[in-house]
């Protein structure tokens, strides 16, 4: 295998960690307080949702990836699949907390909403830390979506055809690294989190650093394997 | 959010017929699932039985490293650290894999060792980063340790798995049979049971390590029922059907002798046993 | 439209419905079993002095656990469609009625055994707070819970099956998706369980839990462990769940994933006929790139979508409930 294209896999690799963390940080999970409307953000944990929109996203890019071979084109599908699922969870999610629950959508970290610019203090229960998913958190949680299906896309593509894996060796492979990186972003994120305008998120360059050097590993790992086989696959 | 229990080292006396103490400590557990699951790794030609027993020898090393991490509270529940060790097992086997042909002598395949080698330096790395003052700062005491274990019990047993359905470590074997068929995913998904349930399912301030083991092997006996089935439908192991229909037999006595001692040991255990009742009242 | 086309957009249609049956009973599955976050506070219950004669199963989060039952009933019944199929030549199908329901049924086994050893598990392991193993509790449940995952493990198991042969279900081969069934089956299992724990699980924890608390206003922390352990008439237990949370988390949640489906697969068909793609499959060319587009695009015009609805969602919701008022 050519140096160029082993650069290119442990590139892909460890920018799909790095966005794969930065996700990770970007998704509003409130854990198992938001079950009880006791946390803003979605009533999951962070490996969890991200696993589900990354799926989800890793379906559509894979189809995709067998009529184009274009990265980027591959890699957007995914990311759209992605954002697509996380945008109607947490649609679905406020439409059960207003009228399962009656609870309004409010940012628990923020006094005033960052960009609609409401006012967050007057609705909150006392003893809480928000619930439901309001605006900032929407959005933030969409972007964070849009990321993860990226990173797991272009992961999936760089060793689908830079690696040559077959699909569900691509698919497994670029997964379990893909976790890797969410469960060290978990681990620096502790529970819960609004998205980047949470106190939290400025712990994000520690979890960067983490992924880097895992990622870069992983990659390697994975660049000597497709070496040795040489399209053996 | 998970109860996080407080640390404490029971030492119980237990009923007769209930304990299980192979062996007793978790270094020496370690140590002899390492080696015996490393060498039955390399003789791919065994039958399938005793690759059955490296499996669930390496799966309850996998769960203990677990047990003795997530008693501390991870702060995301028990199934991520189990996820994550078989994540670093895949990476790990398909590095073993890759190498295997290297230094092959019949059906000895000694250079697969490399990938659990490498894993256990990925885990180990990850640990430091996870653990380490500067960078997540986990603060869970001797965590370096238990991430490099999970990875090479995470490898170690995706390999012994793969070696199970394919009856060799051949690349091409594997990439035919596990990977491409999508068998890769019941691998996946039942090595992060196997790992992350047993201490899961027993959380508590009262858990202690006998039990959690047993549901550790019952669940590796119902791996190997289902690792058989698979053969006997793939058809690649040398013995021919045979093979296939005694892992399932052993995967099935396994499962029934340890589901009932698990049981009984829940039900002496808990605070009572009774066929039905009312709550208690708080005034 | 040529019938390939037309078969291709009623199996994308049969799937968003068999996910909305999916998930509808995920959600239901789960909350009889007390799985996932709102197990939390039936944990705690016990700490707090609140004995329970709830079901503690506690079977790691929902995405793995469903991805686990969905893995198993697509490997069995992969395994027994190589062995039917070439029974049947030109008939498939057959093999397939056969091969699914079988592998779910295996499946179901594996989550009953499962949810015995959590319940068990954590039972007793909660020794010194005085919970006691109700055997009534635990032999009752199981097969409430079997059943319910049952339905959900069988729609996932028969949409993994229709997309792992979408194509030649609708007369064109190459439309297959590349992944086998046993890894299908694996994605969406997680899937429904990401969306069966982040969605449904909420109408169960923040009300059902909490019913004897005041309603609209989030759990206090106070609250936790304290949860409503009476029903309507004697002791609750979760089969009372069931019937509540079917009237509204369950049907919301199985829409969710049944969107999140429809959303997928539609984009996906339409961009290819948007992209002059279909039916005539020119792969690797300009028009599979245009389909791709064409695909991208329409996925960011429902996700704008979905934004401003959520923005005028939250307006409303605010100007009708108002600002907190209690104590």
């Amino acid at each position: 295998m050519e140096p160029v294209m082993m650069i290119l896999i442990v590139g892909c690799v460890v920018i799909g960690g790095l966005l794969a963390s930065l996700g990770a940080h970007l998704l509003p999970v409130g854990g198992a307080p938001a079950a009880m409307g006791t946390a803003t953000g979605i009533a999951t944990g962070t490996v969890q949702i991200m696993l589900g929109a990354v799926m989800t996203g890793l379906f559509t890019a894979a189809s995709v990836a067998t009529f184009t071979d274009s990265l980027l084109l591959v890699s957007l599908s995914g990311a759209v699949g992605a954002t697509v699922m996380m945008c109607v969870v947490m649609f679905m999610a406020n439409i059960v907390y207003a009228f399962g629950c009656g609870i309004v959508p409010i940012s628990g970290r923020v006094d005033v909403d960052p960009i609609t610019k409401e006012p967050q203090a007057p609705y909150r229960t006392p003893q809480t830390d928000g619930h439901g998913v309001p605006n900032v958190v929407y959005v933030s949680g969409a972007i964070g979506g849009f990321l993860a299906g990226f990173a797991g896309a272009l992961m999936y593509y760089a060793l689908l055809n830079y690696a040559h894996f077959s699909a569900g060796l691509a698919a497994i492979v670029a997964l379990s690294i893909f976790v890797a990186n969410a469960i060290l972003a978990a681990y620096n994120i502790r529970g819960t989190i609004e998205g980047f305008h949470d106190p939290k998120f400025k712990r994000l360059p520690k979890a960067l650093i983490s992924s880097f050097a895992v990622s870069l590993l992983c990659g390697i790992v994975v660049v000597l394997a497709a070496t040795i086989l040489g399209g053996a696959l | 959010m998970t109860v996080t229990p407080a640390v404490i080292e029971e030492e119980e006396p237990t009923k007769k017929g209930l304990s299980f103490k192979f062996p007793p400590e978790e270094t020496e557990m370690g140590l002899i699932a390492g080696i015996i699951g490393a060498v039955i790794v390399i003789f791919t030609g065994l039958p399938a039985v005793i690759k059955g027993v490296g499996l669930l020898l390496v799966l309850l090393w996998g769960m203990d490293s677990v047990r003795k991490t997530s008693k501390y509270g991870l702060g995301t529940g028990v199934p991520s650290i189990g996820v994550l060790a078989t994540g670093y097992g895949v990476v790990g086997a398909l590095m073993g894999l890759a190498v295997a042909e290297y230094g092959r002598v019949g059906q000895l395949y000694p250079a697969v060792l490399v990938g659990v080698i490498v894993m256990g330096a990925i885990g180990l790395v990850s640990g430091i980063f996870a653990n380490g003052e500067k960078f997540i700062a986990m603060k869970i005491p001797r965590l370096e340790r238990a991430m490099m274990e999970l990875g090479m019990a995470g490898t170690l047993a995706i390999l012994l798995e793969c070696s199970i359905l394919t009856g060799s470590l051949s690349f091409a074997a594997v990439v035919d049979n596990v990977m491409t068929t999508g068998l890769i995913a019941l691998l996946f998904i039942f090595n992060c049971f196997a790992m992350l349930h047993p201490y899961n399912a027993c959380l508590g301030p009262d858990e202690r390590r006998e039990r959690t083991r047993m549901c550790a092997v019952e669940i590796s006996g119902l791996i190997c029922v289902l690792l058989g089935l698979a053969m006997i439908g793939l058809g690649t192991s040398p013995y021919g059907i045979l093979d296939g229909v005694s892992l399932v037999v052993f995967g099935a006595i396994v499962w029934v002798v340890f589901f009932r001692m698990f049981i009984k040991a829940c039900m002496d255990e808990c605070y009572a046993t009774v066929g039905t009742g009312l709550i208690k009242t708080i005034e | 439209m040529p019938i390939e086309v037309v078969l291709l957009f009623a199996w994308m249609l049969v799937i968003a419905f068999l996910a909305f049956i999916a998930c509808t009973f995920e959600d239901l599955e789960s909350d009889i079993g007390s799985q996932s976050n709102p197990n939390s506070q039936v944990q705690l219950a016990a700490q707090v002095g609140q004995i329970n004669r709830f079901f503690n199963k506690a079977i790691s989060g929902e995405p793995l656990s469903n991805a686990m039952y969905c893995v198993t009933a697509g490997t069995i019944a992969w395994l027994l469609l190589r062995q039917f199929e070439p029974l049947v030549p030109g008939e498939e199908w057959k093999a397939a009625v056969l091969a699914i329901p079988i592998g779910v049924l295996a499946a179901t086994m594996i989550n009953m055994i499962f949810s015995t050893t959590s319940h068990c598990g954590r039972t007793a392991a909660q020794k010194r707070f005085e919970q006691p193993i109700y055997l009534d509790v635990l032999y009752g449940h199981l097969i409430p819970i079997g059943a319910h995952a049952f339905m959900t493990t069988f729609c996932i198991t028969c949409i993994a099956y229709i997309q792992s042969n979408i194509g030649t279900l609708s007369g064109n081969p190459a439309l297959d998706h590349p992944f086998a069934l046993p890894l299908l089956g694996f994605i969406w299992g997680i899937t429904v369980g990401a969306i069966g724990s982040s969605t449904g699980d909420v109408h169960y924890g923040a009300e059902r839990e909490f019913q004897d608390r005041p309603f609209g206003e989030g759990k206090r922390v106070v609250y936790h462990g304290k949860i409503t352990r009476y029903a309507e008439c004697g002791v609750r237990t979760q089969k009372d769940i069931a019937g509540f949370c079917l009237k509204f988390g369950a049907p919301c949640t199985g829409m969710t994933f049944g969107l999140i489906i429809l959303f997928e697969n539609w984009r996906s068909m339409v961009g290819m006929q948007l992209g002059g793609f279909l039916p005539a499959l020119p792969a690797f060319t300009a028009t599979g790139d245009m389909a791709a587009i064409f695909g991208i695009v329409l996925g960011l015009l429902i996700v704008a979508a979905l934004m401003v609805g959520n923005i005028v969602f939250v307006k409303w919701v605010r100007k009708k409930y108002g600002p907190f008022v209690g104590v």
